[in-house]
């Protein structure tokens, strides 16, 4: 099992999301390409993103697929035009990755804040779905220095 | 003024100047007309008592503040408006003594609620995290974006299962009444009242089927009501010079005659005085449809089907509201002060209402042009803007639900009606604050629904949110299924005022959506869209 947030991590994340939107009917999947931008705010319960800082990652989204995705160190990545951008504190988005926190809820109580063009998202609902589901549950994860809700001494929970 | 502009708007209020602004940041040469003396429209602060008490005629209360992205966008606090929020922002007084007081403080205002029903203290405190919770997503996806279908909009609700991860969010809403969701959530009938008072001074007429979907949205921000610093109209100032600042004329006494229109396309307009000028791009009207397509079009500009249904099918709403502006010599002393204190510090108070029948009935009332018994809702500026009166003074507003056309004698029986209901509803006020006596008040003057029309004449019917607000008149199908889009039949011309989605009010809404439609069209770089 990959470890959270590693490389490797997202990248079965990337081919679990494909995997799943290759059965989706067509006319769910949508043709462009976006990029959105997951900002995960360290809040000093989770050992993977230190207190006060950010860990940024890019993604591509290309007619439904995840193209490629990058860590960032800006928020603003030059000549990117993003489309969406997910903030949210790095527990809830561990929580997410853990299956253990639904990602609607989560945005629906305020808790991660979605900017960018609502409607489209509406309207994909289904595509939606499969993203969040894929990166919820589609990748067995290993939590090296504990997993949500941590215990404070850095173990597994 | 020049000849040739990019971009014509027509009206100055808050949605034009905003627009404006926008597109003139944009890089847009843009011209603003405006018919009156000043710009604001409905940002309207006039000393219509004595020197030195402003009132505000029209926009009082700016319940969108940091919620609006036209608020940073535009750096309206920069250009000098002061915002205050209340910390004791709405109260209401029932005829029995006994008050109900709304805070910036949840906590202080679920112990209000408590008084009167526990349960519903507990039920308002889940309503307002919940609906704070969610209120940035309603918002960005209802507000400030292009408006969906109702049919997409619960399609999306039950593809997300919403309604299973909501207490208060349900599908079945769009067909039901604000007066259904309190009776199905709360159990006191002061506090359903109150709550139902909050949905109707929002415009939200708590007996209208299909409103009930939007009244979580208003919760969620039942405790974010400002008062604009020194006056409403300061807002416009800010717009206006946000716009001046960015390139953009306004010209105000400029009062449009026609739209042009040249091979199928608006190209312009002239003036009373004959002046024609030049939109190279685009013509965007923010008054109302039918000045705009019966009064500004040649009948050959649009289809006789689509003017047959500006003239039949645009809907104004079915009550309007009476205001009688008071200079004050001292603060409103309520008797109720003895069962909250805090009610002397409210700073919009319901007077009477305390079951939602009682505003049922009087909604019957008002429907068949009667004039109910007054049970005003005060609100005293000079409590949190002390600027807006003179020394050891303050200005009252006391508002009163109202027809436009009286049953006996139609609008015009405002002109007599007016001073002699004005007295009435003064009369009210000092049943609950009987400091107000003759010598406390200094002057008051009213302004009638007649007088909203005449001064705002974008305003038909008194219509103070220049449609009706109804589940029919909502999102994509206001004001009418072809212009839901701020598009027109016409090319190159846009709505972009209070006639559209959202709605009136200062929520900048129209003027914010219809630029992401005519920045797609106009290929305008959107400086604004910071993902």
């Amino acid at each position: 099992m990959p470890d959270i947030y590693s490389d490797s991590w997202y990248e079965a994340v990337r081919d679990t999301i494909n995997a799943r939107v290759a059965t989706l009917p067509e006319r769910d999947v949508p043709r462009g390409s976006w990029h959105a931008v997951v900002e995960i705010v360290g809040d000093g319960a989770s050992p993977y993103v230190d207190a006060e800082s950010v860990r940024r990652f890019l993604v591509r989204i290309d007619d439904g697929h995840c193209a490629w995705y990058r860590e960032i160190d800006t928020a603003n990545p030059d000549g990117v035009d993003l489309d969406y951008r997910f903030v949210g504190p790095a527990t809830a988005f561990d929580e997410i990755a853990a299956g253990t926190r639904d990602p609607i809820d989560a945005a629906l109580d305020g808790t991660v804040r979605v900017r960018g063009d609502m409607r489209f998202l509406m309207r994909q609902a289904a595509l939606v779905k499969t993203l969040l589901e894929a990166y919820t549950h589609g990748v067995q994860t290993e939590w090296p220095q504990g997993q949500p809700p941590y215990n404070g001494s850095g173990g597994d929970a | 003024m020049r000849d040739t502009y990019d971009v014509v708007i027509i009206g100055a209020g808050h949605n034009g100047l905003t627009l404006g602004s926008y597109l003139a940041r944009a890089g847009l040469e843009v011209l603003v007309l405006e018919r009156r003396h000043e710009e604001g429209g409905g940002l309207c602060t006039e000393e219509v008592t004595l020197p030195g008490f402003l009132h505000n005629i029209h926009a009082n209360y700016h319940t969108f503040v940091d919620l609006a992205p036209p608020v940073t966008d535009l750096d309206v606090r920069g250009h000098g408006v002061e915002y205050v929020r209340p910390d004791v922002q709405m109260a209401s007084i029932y005829p029995d003594g006994t008050a109900l007081t709304i805070h910036s403080d949840l906590d202080k205002t679920q112990a209000s609620i408590a008084r009167f029903s526990e349960r519903d203290a507990d039920t308002f405190g889940r309503l307002h995290s919940e609906a704070h919770g969610y209120i940035d997503l309603l918002l960005g996806t209802l507000m400030y974006q292009p408006p969906m279908s109702v049919k997409e909009l619960t399609k999306a609700l039950a593809a997300f299962g919403v309604e299973d991860r909501s207490e208060f969010l349900s599908v079945k809403l769009r067909r039901e009444t604000i007066n259904q969701f309190l009776d199905q959530h709360f159990e006191n009938d002061k506090v359903k009242a109150h709550l139902a008072f909050h949905g109707a001074v929002c415009a939200y007429t708590n007996d209208v089927a299909g409103l009930a979907i939007g009244y979580p949205l208003l919760i969620g921000k039942i405790d974010n009501w400002h008062l604009c610093v020194g006056g409403s109209h300061r807002l416009a100032h800010a717009l206006w010079r946000d716009l001046a600042q960015n390139g953009g004329t306004l010209v105000t006494c400029a009062e449009v005659d026609r739209i042009l229109v040249d091979g199928g396309r608006a190209v312009g307009v002239r003036l009373g005085d004959g002046t024609e000028i030049a939109a190279r791009r685009a013509v965007a009207s923010t008054v109302s449809v039918e000045q705009t397509f019966l009064e500004f079009l040649d009948s050959s500009a649009t289809s006789e089907e689509f003017a047959h249904k500006v003239k039949t099918d645009v809907v104004h709403k079915d009550w309007t509201l009476f205001s009688v502006h008071l200079a004050l010599s001292e603060l409103p002393e309520y008797d109720a002060a003895e069962f909250d204190p805090d009610v002397n510090r409210a700073w919009v108070v319901n007077l009477g209402h305390d079951s939602l029948e009682s505003l049922n009935a009087d909604w019957a009332t008002i429907r068949a042009g009667g004039l109910p018994e007054p049970k005003p809702n005060a609100a005293v500026n000079s409590l949190y803007d002390p600027t807006d009166a003179p020394d050891g003074c303050a200005t009252g507003l006391l508002r009163q639900f109202a027809p436009f056309a009286l049953a006996d004698g139609g609008e015009g029986a405002w002109e007599r009606a007016g001073r002699w209901y004005g007295q009435h509803c003064l009369d009210a006020w000092r049943r609950y604050a009987p400091n107000l006596s003759d010598d406390k008040v200094l002057d008051w003057a009213v302004d009638t629904p007649l007088d909203i029309t005449r001064k705002l004449v974008n305003m038909p019917h008194g219509d103070w949110m220049m449609g009706e607000v109804s589940l029919a008149n909502m999102l994509d199908t206001r004001p009418l299924p072809e212009l839901g889009q701020y598009r027109t039949p016409v090319e190159g011309l846009y709505m972009a005022g209070s006639t559209q989605h959202p709605h009136g009010y200062i929520t900048f809404g129209p003027a914010y959506n219809a630029l992401q439609v005519m920045a797609d069209d106009l290929g305008v770089e959107k400086w604004w869209r910071e993902i």
